[in-house]
Formats: structure tokens, sequence, C-alpha cells
């Protein structure tokens, strides 16, 4: 099991070189997750892109979406790939299915207790605030378990 | 076949050749000499002098780029270099093949070789020197960083999917032990793996353990490819390329979180066309070699290329079924990237052409077809069929 605040990242992180993702770290400092959207036609797109091709709109948006998801798949790694990652061996890694985001997929490290880990179990997101850990950088963790917040 | 270009029969593989493979970092030899040394040992089995080689092809991220080797081959005219673009390890595989065909029949080149080269004491560990440059924030922050991470989620996903236990992947690492053991040119030559062995192996990445695992070897493999008339004169018996499919189905490509067919590998598209294109079913296939990263990606390719399903993947994908020379469906006859090296994919390639010749240390008594896969669970993936004459 991994504890929130001794989760590390396996090598520095933040907005990709051409800027593409910068709404969706901006929205981690804020404490929301922002997933991109077309304007338009409002299709849900991750990784983002710029240009919505099902519409072939140029107009994308960052709206928040809430911190709930479901379990897509997952693994556990039990080899130190990286050295950064060593302290936490063997750690999960889960594909999480966001529903307020058209089912859009993104990778999430898990932390706290692993006991319902399965394909199709709910999971909450949490912000890990920045430290040395994150290389200064907020990240998005997830523990099992059902979302309390309010409905969107 | 109506008018549509069809490369089916057209080119045709002449000449193989390798260095011997070695544990990761074991190679004397930089990669630079290696795959000298591959093309030069290929040109001799083809019956050919290397310096009328005059195209080149490779595929993603190979270190070695055919202006430099032109240097140290001599190379009379160079007139074509390419690589298939994909995935760092084996997506392009047999694409590479393809692309040389490309050359060929559209009168770009005569005799191309492709080839991959590997030199870990050189570069340093595929995984961390090669992927770390992949890997993305949105990876990075979660400790995802390998290719076993990645393939796992897909892997494990389809054994959800399928229902299927985790022992289908056993059942081919078991598979490609086998017949590594009867392989010289086999890292696990001599290696009785069994399956309380592979049971109590460690983990590395759920669902994999050590053996799912393709091993880090180095050394270089080549092959030689011209016209189909032009392989007809030469003495050695010409291997034909019957169909060869790359890319992915929609909503694949580099989209390692969204990819739409997720949990399998990746190969619906590549695998209805090379079947399309060389007018063959899987019931025509003699010999399978499936690119294996990781079991699961080879089991998936195998899935998706027809060979077996949910209903009879149990009775398929066993190492009984699946092994020279009893089983019906005999599936990395040289050991596979899990048993014979990981070149990354080139050797299964060289195994492919050594059954159709009759050559190989595990052979298929009349085979006639082999398909290779190449990528499964990747970015970019390659399917290519292979026949003897006979299947002209």
């Amino acid at each position: 099991m991994v504890e929130l605040d001794k989760a590390p990242v396996a090598s520095a992180i933040g907005p990709r070189r051409d800027g593409i993702d910068v709404a969706y770290w901006e929205g981690l400092k804020e404490g929301k997750l922002r997933i991109q959207r077309c304007s338009h036609c409002q299709t849900w797109w991750w990784s983002p892109v710029w240009h919505c091709s099902k519409c072939d709109s140029w107009e994308l948006e960052w709206p928040e979406v809430p911190m709930r998801g479901t379990v897509y798949s997952w693994i556990r790694t039990h080899q130190a790939f990286v050295p950064a990652m060593a302290s936490i061996l063997p750690y999960v890694t889960i594909l999480v299915e966001l529903p307020d985001a058209g089912n859009r997929r993104v990778f999430g490290l898990l932390v706290g207790p692993e006991d319902e880990l399965a394909i199709g179990a709910p999971v909450t997101g949490v912000i890990q605030p920045a430290s040395d850990l994150t290389q200064g950088m907020p990240v998005l963790r997830w523990r099992l378990g059902q979302w309390q917040g309010d409905a969107a | 076949m109506s008018g549509e270009p069809n490369l089916r029969g057209q080119v045709a593989v002449v000449g193989i050749g390798q260095t011997p493979f070695y544990k990761r970092a074991q190679s004397p030899w930089s990669e630079r000499r290696q795959v000298v040394h591959a093309i030069i040992e290929a040109a001799k089995d083809a019956g050919i002098d290397y310096r009328d080689i005059d195209g080149f092809s490779t595929y993603s991220w190979d270190r070695q780029y055919a202006p430099q080797l032109v240097h140290e081959l001599g190379t009379r005219s160079f007139r074509w270099s390419a690589t298939a673009e994909g995935a760092g390890g084996g997506g392009g595989i047999p694409g590479a093949i393809g692309v040389a065909a490309a050359a060929i029949l559209s009168g770009q080149a005569e005799t191309v070789v492709c080839y991959r080269s590997i030199a870990e004491k050189e570069f340093g560990r595929f995984n961390t020197s090669i992927e770390l440059d992949h890997a993305e924030s949105h990876y990075a922050a979660h400790g995802l960083v390998v290719a076993a991470q990645f393939v796992g989620f897909r892997t494990q996903r389809w054994l959800w999917e399928m229902g299927l236990p985790r022992d289908i992947l056993r059942e081919l690492a078991l598979t490609d032990y086998f017949h590594a053991r009867t392989n010289p040119r086999a890292m696990a030559f001599g290696n009785t793996l069994d399956r309380e062995t592979y049971d109590a192996s460690r983990w590395i990445v759920d669902p994999y353990k050590l053996y799912d695992c393709s091993r880090e070897t180095d050394g270089a493999a080549a092959v030689i490819v011209m016209s189909a008339e032009r392989a007809r004169a030469l003495t050695r018996k010409p291997v034909y390329m019957l169909a060869c499919a790359q890319g992915n189905p929609p909503g694949g490509g580099d989209n390692l979180d969204n990819y739409i067919e997720y949990s399998g590998a990746g190969m619906s598209s590549t695998a209805a066309e090379a079947y399309a294109k060389s007018g063959l079913s899987p019931a025509d296939i003699d010999v399978l070699q499936v690119y294996e990263n990781f079991s699961g990606a080879g089991v998936t390719s195998i899935y998706e290329h027809g060979f077996f399903t949910r209903e009879n993947a149990l009775d398929v994908m066993r190492v009984e079924n699946l092994t020279a020379p009893n089983g019906k469906l005999p599936t990395n006859t040289g050991g596979g990237c899990l048993g014979e090296g990981f070149i990354h994919g080139m050797e299964i390639v060289l195994e492919a052409i050594r059954q159709l010749r009759g050559e190989s240390a595990n052979p298929v008594a009349g085979a006639e077809t082999c398909l290779v896969t190449g990528g499964p669970a990747s970015i970019y993936s390659s399917t290519a069929i292979f026949g003897t004459e006979a299947t002209l």
C-alpha cells in the first residue's frame, strides 16, 4: 500500500514542451481535474489535441471534471525500472475511466488500501500537493472507493 | 486479385545473416560491427556481393543509419534508405520488409537489406535509454516508464474481457522455451523450463512474471530482399512475401491510454489486410512467428489473427499444440523473443525464413506458409505472410 504523501514520480513532470496541456497542470494547482473537450461538438479528448477531428473545430476547452471513475485496467509493478520509484515497490497503477468525461481514460497511481482492487471498482481522485518527491508539481492520485462529492 | 496493386509473390527473401546472440552488454562487438557482420553473412547466404546492396531499411529507433553503413560496406550504388516508424521495439518488423518491397517494386532499389543491431554495453539498457524519452509526464507521474507496464495494462484487461486465466500466458512462454531448448542459436538452448519453475518465478509487472518477459540480448540480424524474378536466378531457395500490412485500426497510434481496441493487440486491421492480400486464411498458415516483448502481447496477436476463439482458447493455447513437430499450430519455433533472444524481434523473421527453407532447428514437416507479426499492443504494428514457391 502506497501512502499519499510518500508517492514519488519517475522523473521531472509538468506541461508538455509545446504547452498543449498547461490547463491540466494549472487545474491541479487549483485542486481541480480538467480534461479537454471540443467547444463545438462536446467530444472529450485525452491525450489533448490541437484540433477536433470529429467536427473539424479548432476550439477546445478545459472544463472541470469530478474526480470519480472506475478501474478500466491495472498493473502492479514489482521491479525498480527507475530508482525514483524503488521506495514504494510494489506499487499499483490503474487506468481510470472517467464517466463525466465521455469515458476517456487516464493513468494514475493507486494510494491507500488495495484489497478491493478489481476491474470495474469505483475510485476517487485525490491531489497530492507539490513537494520534492513530486518534483515540485501537484499530482492526481486515486483511492479505491465511491466518490463522495456532489454529482455533476 | 482485380487490378489493385498487390505485392503477393513479387519479392523474396534471398539471404539471412546474424551474429551470435549474447546476454545484454556481453557482446564483444560494437553495434556497428555487429550489423556489418550480419549484413555480410546475409549476403554470403544469398550468394551476392554485399557491396551490391543498394537499399537499406530498418524500424524505429535504430541507431545504425544506412549512410554510416555504406561507408563500412563499400556500397557501390546507394539508392534507398527508409525506416518503418512506430514504437521502439518490434512494431516495424516485418513492416521493414514491406518497406523494402515498396522500394523494389517501384524501381527505387534492387537489393535491399533489412537489419537490427543491439549492443547494450555501448548504448545502455533499451528500456531506460529509449522509453524514458517517450514517457510523457502523464505516465512518469505514476511510475510508468517501460513497455512491460503499458502492455501489461492491455493484457490484464484482455484476460478480464475474455474471462480467461492468466495461465494462457504461461503456455506461450513454455512454448518458446521448448523450442529454444533444441535451437543451438538460442539464448535458452538446453534450458528445460517447466510449469513449476515458471509459477515459482518472481513478478516483474503483474500480469507478467519473469518468464513472460523478453530477454535483453546483444546481437544483430539481417535479411536481404529482391524481386522474385532476380531471386529465382540465385541458388538459394527464395522465400516469397505473400502479404505485408502495417499500422493500426482506427483510434490506435500513439494513444496509450485511450486506444479504442484497447484490450487486444491492435492488429485487427493488419491481420485482415494480410489475409485479404495473400488470399489466405488462418487455416492456410502452417507456422506462426509472433513477436512478444511480453507473452500477453503474443497471445493477443495470435487471437486477433484468428487462430483461436474465447471458446477454444485453452485447447489451442497449450504447449502440446503450439510446439513442433506434433502440434497443430507450431509457434515461435526458434524460441521467439522469450527463448531465442530479443533483437527487437528481427530474429523471428530469420526463423520464418529457416522454416520455409527446411532449415529450422525445430522443423515443421511440409511447411509452406509462415505468418509473422510485429509489435502487438503497440502504437504501430505489422503483419506479414511468407510462402514457398508452392504457394505462388
